[in-house]
């Protein structure tokens, strides 16, 4: 049996998630057990019912990722889960499991930053990328752009200062009737759309922080004075103008830097046009491109493991009085001057 | 057999192992709202006090509820992982029958009634048994006026007991004939659980994991709007 498996346990919002991991990067399960239905009809995540939901699948989800990795629990060497950021109740559950389990199996325990398993997703697809790297982390909660120079130490470049960047695309989508959740919606949708009204690209010349506020009340603006509008047009050029911004930021930061590449993540981080968007800056400035495949972009527990074991390695085990902490920061080195 | 009790419904949180022999040991924190810090400690520091390892539990018990929503589900999602990870059975006992099983020889009818916030109580009646109680009414979620206006109706006799019963003392404390139970019984025990459970246990009165639910009795605000705004429109 492969040695250093670690058994990855996410349950920071709505998905509930285990997988086993080798190493720091060779996968040999991901269960993902997503709640989206159960929150469809509320328009968003729902904290209680999210709550409830986890704690009913988490076991079962433990025990299919066990099975699908052909390992018992005897096998495993560390339990890691995420403690934060996230919805309190929710993290919870998943903290809690992996703390039993980590006692009655006899293993060490890791308590994951979840914006820190994100930063790290891609390396499970491409474990020999080059630092230093850009890194933007864009999903419901985050809109983060982090320099990584050297493994498990980061600069936060950038971060939005009101909305993000999901949150934008859920609100448009939620207005445009589109339903929850919002940017697979719009995505969908913008591919049939053209991108021709302008809308603003808030702050893109200046710094790293980012503001889509602005730009998602200009869009629902721009609906109420034209009714006539096709849908898929505004989809279209809203996802442009949001994509436009993202990239910007990303490749100017890659510049000041001196990146040898570019990494996506977090669940924005599977928008086909934003994918794209990433490509081009990188061919441009003769960059490496990572985008994780969509399954490693939205949340999974194959990433919790991943970087559970790097930190393990580095840090120590967690005690077992460690608790969730749902307003939990990236760790990081001091801002840029 | 060896039973783990666990128990984090209020604004307590313990366990306690015991089996054949009555509970061998227990520990309660109640402090600062920490029920997910404290647990997995206290299993740690309860087993070894009883000099048990851990592969020795064969039946993993926990309160179920009803009680505080976020205590609770620590509660629940530790025993339920204590259990899968052992490959053991579970016992689910409900939070007021563990208020209820220690003032079982009072032959008035207890009360057993727990602070569910927002001024309400979750509560149930229960009445002396040989050997116990047994409950008379649902647990259900309401007013403690109700509750009163129950008791003074039907002119009973009682012992409220619960940390429902303390919150809402002035409530309670003009009817006659009715008196709390004191301070130190008002949250439920991982010791009586354990008492309890072993009980279920001789019956082989067990749930598999994947089957335990926790008893809410409220449903989550968002899904009761959600079904006011269908039943209006
Ligand atoms: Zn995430």
């Amino acid at each position: 049996m492969t040695n250093n498996l670690t058994l990855g346990i996410e349950t920071s919002c709505d998905e509930t998630a285990a997988a086993v991991v080798a190493d720091d990067n060779t996968v040999l399960s991901s269960v993902v057990s997503s709640q989206v239905d159960l929150h469809a009809r509320y328009g968003g995540v729902v904290p209680e019912v999210a709550s409830r939901a986890h704690v009913t699948l988490v076991a079962p989800v433990v025990a299919q990722a066990l099975v699908e990795a052909g390992v018992e629990p005897k096998d495993i060497d560390l339990v890691a889960a995420t403690r934060g950021p996230g919805l309190v109740g929710s993290l919870l559950v998943g903290v809690s499991a992996a703390k039993a389990l980590s006692l009655v199996w006899d293993k060490p325990f890791k308590g994951v930053n979840h914006l820190e398993a994100h930063l790290y997703s891609c390396f499970l697809e491409e474990p020999e990328l080059e630092l230093p790297l850009v890194v933007l982390l864009v999903s419901g909660g985050h809109t983060i752009l982090v320099s990584m120079e050297e493994h498990l130490q980061y600069l936060i470049l950038g971060e939005t200062l009101d909305d993000a960047v999901g949150e934008a695309y859920d609100k448009v989508a939620r207005y445009l009737g589109l339903g929850y959740p919002g940017g697979p919606a719009i995505d969908q949708l913008a591919v049939h759309g053209q991108n021709s009204i302008k809308f603003p690209r808030p702050m893109i010349n200046e710094g790293y922080d980012f503001s889509f506020s602005g730009l998602k009340t200009s869009v629902i603006n721009y609906v109420r004075q034209h009714p006539e509008a096709r849908t898929e047009d505004i989809a279209a050029s809203f996802q442009e103008a949001a994509v436009e911004v993202l990239a910007t930021k990303t490749k100017r930061a890659a510049i000041q830097i001196n990146a040898k590449g570019v990494c996506i993540g977090g669940g924005v981080a599977a928008n086909s046009r934003l994918r794209e968007a990433i490509f081009d800056i990188c061919l441009e400035e003769d960059l490496h491109p990572f985008v994780p495949s969509r399954a490693y972009c939205t949340d999974n527990a194959a990433m919790v493991a991943a970087i559970g074991w790097r930190r393990f390695r580095q840090d120590g085990p967690d005690p077992l009085d460690l608790g969730a902490d749902p307003n939990l920061r990236l760790p990081c080195l001091s801002l840029m001057p | 057999m060896i039973i783990l009790g666990i128990e984090s419904a209020t604004s307590q949180v313990g366990c306690a192992i015991g089996g054949h022999e009555g509970v061998l040991a227990s520990v309660h924190s109640s402090r600062g709202r920490r029920h997910a810090e404290n647990l997995a400690p206290q299993i740690d520091f309860v087993r070894k006090q009883a000099r048990i390892n851990l592969d020795e539990i064969s039946v993993v018990a926990v309160d179920v509820g009803p009680g505080l929503y976020t205590g609770l589900r620590v509660g629940v999602a530790t025993a339920i992982s204590v259990a899968f990870g052992l490959g053991v059975p579970m016992i689910g006992v409900s939070s007021l029958d563990l208020l209820a099983y220690p003032v079982r020889h009072c032959t008035k009818l207890i009360v057993a009634a727990i602070d569910a916030r927002r001024g309400e109580i979750f509560h149930a009646n229960y009445r002396q048994v040989p050997g116990g109680v047994q409950r008379v009414s649902n647990p259900s979620v309401g007013n403690p006026e109700d509750v009163a206006a129950e008791l003074l109706a039907h002119g009973h006799e009682a012992l409220m007991v619960g940390d429902g019963a303390i919150r809402f003392a002035d409530i309670f404390a003009n009817l006659r004939g009715v008196e709390a139970a004191e301070p130190s019984m008002a949250y439920p025990s991982a010791a009586s659980l354990v008492q309890l459970a072993h009980a279920k246990a001789l019956r082989e009165d067990f749930v598999k994991p994947s089957d335990l639910k926790p008893v809410y009795l409220r449903k989550p605000d968002a899904v009761e709007m959600d079904q006011q705004n269908r039943k209006h429109v």
